[in-house]
């Protein structure tokens, strides 16, 4: 296998995240199954409906690479879909409702941050235990029973196509472009690269490696945020289980996208193309009458085997 | 350091018996061991791999799945012996993942926990079925006059005992996890000790005592429950964190633990008592997680 693995043209391979070779693949299967399906508008309600999951993967991509986690989008997905659906604030307006669900997200990833970057506490174990507190509130509020309706509105929007593509698609497409564009341009891109790197090399060169850290997470509870505000306009009304399996998918993606601690390779488009392929996967899972088990146990396989995939990576490089 | 967790302890005890009549009955305090037993013995096994500077998310799925399987019907020197053979082979494809393929702890052991999950809602999608009557019998029974869960606590300390303090393996462990904790990662291998072997070993052993957890949740629900080990792994570490475990590794305390474990069993036995809502429940535990861990200051940044 080492033998293999020095080959040239095995390690250029080697390079290519997965998430392309999963998306053709599934595309492969889907193409030959059936072939009925592979038209734009239905592909267009199955990507439509990962738009959430693609978001919060934005914000999981960026902590990834500064070598943290997120596993706090779930209780934020959750307490904002609370917010807007229980009629807590009768009569408010759209913008009201954006401006409270970035507000949650900023305040929530601004406190994971001050916690992994400046506390140093261990970052699974903060974002997980954040997660459980707002999951706990929300469940206490609600008393588990599911609160009332969304405002219209925001399915009124969520349902709207621009040409031939949705339009949460097209906005994702175009969040996608602007971080990639942002990472790319800015000096916060380089930033996160280096300490991704190397976190010592990249304290002595000066960079402020704390609060990168802490502003990644911001950033990415603000993507939390987002995602929020989409899934809840996705399911119109308000439930106490929404998002709560999203924190592992977002992972799952991010790690097939071609981005593990640290390292950067994948961009902003192989978790893209991670999570397409998530969307395909469920596809190709439900018509083929896999059930909710064997969906567990192959996301399950999925994060593995990608993982190795790296790990075998690293060690042969 | 686990002075100060075994004075919460006593401090919560004392605070509870003064709140309500109820806790210093002798029925309750006849329930609180059974009620700890689980928890005791999946924060010793989680210690064991916290020790290394790891951590293993997947006991809750674990111990789900040996409910599961205990409730499929069977003699019982078949089910006891397959749940303690595929626990170890869970431990040790953690264990292998981690050291040979160089995944993080984390995310090798959080894909056990999906796995292990999906296939214990294949077995069984709902609760139910019936398990061994010496697993109910082990668990609900007394010996001497004095009730059974003493026996399993008793046995799971001697063991740990043994293996964390009375063997070379415990001194390798203290010795991996020091470098671990140091940032020096290959201290421990750099001194002729087999590093990668012993990672595995704690790896087997903490799924080995979830499953052990698991039995006997399976004789006290008496029958198969896909959902009963939900969350365990979070209470699991928090009681090791409580126990003065630093959760980077290297430093760390069989007692410790043990009184860990029994703090977050007062707390919910108090919580039930006093009749605090179940939902906020999850709250205020994960906010003790969130603390403890907030208290340990740790060198590096990190997962």
């Amino acid at each position: 296998m080492t033998a293999a693995l020095a080959n040239p043209v095995m390690r250029r391979l080697l390079r290519v995240p997965p998430a392309y070779y999963v998306f053709a693949a599934l595309l492969m299967v889907l193409w030959i199954a059936r072939p009925n399906m592979l038209n734009l508008n239905i592909m267009g309600i199955f990507v439509r409906q990962i738009v959430p999951l693609g978001i919060l993967v934005l914000g999981q991509l960026l902590v990834m690479r500064v070598r943290s986690i997120d596993l706090s989008g779930g209780g934020v997905i959750l307490l904002i879909n609370y917010t807007i659906s229980s009629g807590v604030f009768p009569g408010a307006s759209m913008a009201f409702f954006i401006v409270l669900a970035l507000a949650i997200g900023l305040a929530v990833g601004f406190f994971n941050g001050l916690m992994v970057g400046v506390r140093r506490v261990s970052a699974v174990i903060v974002t997980l235990a954040v997660g459980i507190v707002l999951v706990g509130v929300v469940q206490y509020l609600s008393s588990g029973k599911p609160p009332g309706d969304v405002p219209g509105m925001f399915a009124d929007i969520y349902n709207t196509k621009l040409g031939p593509a949705p339009t949460p698609v097209i906005f994702w497409v175009v969040v996608s472009a602007a971080l990639s564009l942002f990472l790319s341009r800015t000096v916060f891109g380089r930033y996160v690269t280096s300490v991704g790197e190397n976190v010592q090399a990249a304290h002595f060169s000066g960079v402020p490696v704390a609060r990168t850290v802490v502003l990644a997470h911001t950033l990415a509870g603000l993507f939390a945020g987002i995602a929020a505000l989409v899934q809840t306009a996705s399911i119109a009304v308000g439930s106490v289980r929404v998002g709560l399996d999203l924190p592992i998918l977002a992972v799952a993606a991010t790690i097939l996208g071609g981005v593990v601690f640290g390292r950067g390779e994948g961009g902003v488009w192989g978790p893209f193309f991670g999570v397409l392929s998530f969307a395909l996967l469920f596809v190709v899972m439900t018509t083929f009458g896999v059930d909710e088990p064997g969906k567990l146990i192959a996301q399950g396989l999925i994060i593995l085997l990608a993982a190795i995939f790296y790990g075998i990576r690293t060690r042969s490089s | 350091m686990w002075i100060l967790p075994l004075l919460i302890a006593l401090a919560i005890a004392l605070w509870l018996s003064l709140k309500t009549a109820q806790f210093l009955n002798g029925e309750n305090l006849l329930n609180l061991v059974p009620q700890a037993m689980p928890l005791v013995i999946t924060a010793v096994g989680q210690m064991f791999v916290v020790l290394l500077g790891g951590l293993d998310l997947s006991v809750g799925s674990m111990i789900s799945f040996t409910t599961a399987v205990l409730a499929l019907g069977g003699p019982a020197w078949v089910l006891i012996p397959a749940v303690f053979v595929l626990a170890a082979l869970v431990g040790f494809t953690n264990g292998f993942i981690i050291t040979r393929f160089n995944v993080h702890p984390i995310i090798a052991t959080l894909s056990m926990q999906y796995i292990l999950l999906g296939i214990t809602r294949v077995l069984r999608p709902v609760s139910g079925g019936t398990v061994p009557d010496v697993v109910i019998r082990a668990v609900a029974g007394s010996f001497l006059g004095i009730p059974m869960p003493v026996f399993w606590g008793i046995f799971t300390l001697a063991v740990a005992w043994k293996l964390l303090y009375g063997s070379r393996f415990g001194l390798h462990l203290f010795a991996i996890g020091g470098g671990v904790s140091s940032g020096v990662e290959d201290a421990a291998h750099n001194f002729g000790i087999a590093d990668r072997r012993n990672v595995v070993l704690a790896y087997v052993i903490c799924a080995c005592f979830a499953a052990l957890a698991g039995i006997f949740l399976a004789g006290r629900i008496v029958s198969g429950d896909p959902n009963v080990g939900l969350l365990f792994e979070l209470d699991a570490i928090t009681a090791v964190a409580i126990g003065g475990t630093q959760l980077s590794g290297g430093i760390g305390s069989l007692h410790g633990t043990v009184i860990g474990a029994l703090v977050m069993a007062l707390l919910a036995n108090g919580m039930n008592l006093t009749n605090v809502s179940p939902f906020i429940q999850t709250t205020i535990k994960g906010a003790i997680l969130l603390l403890v861990v907030a208290l340990q200051s740790r060198k590096k940044m990190g997962l």
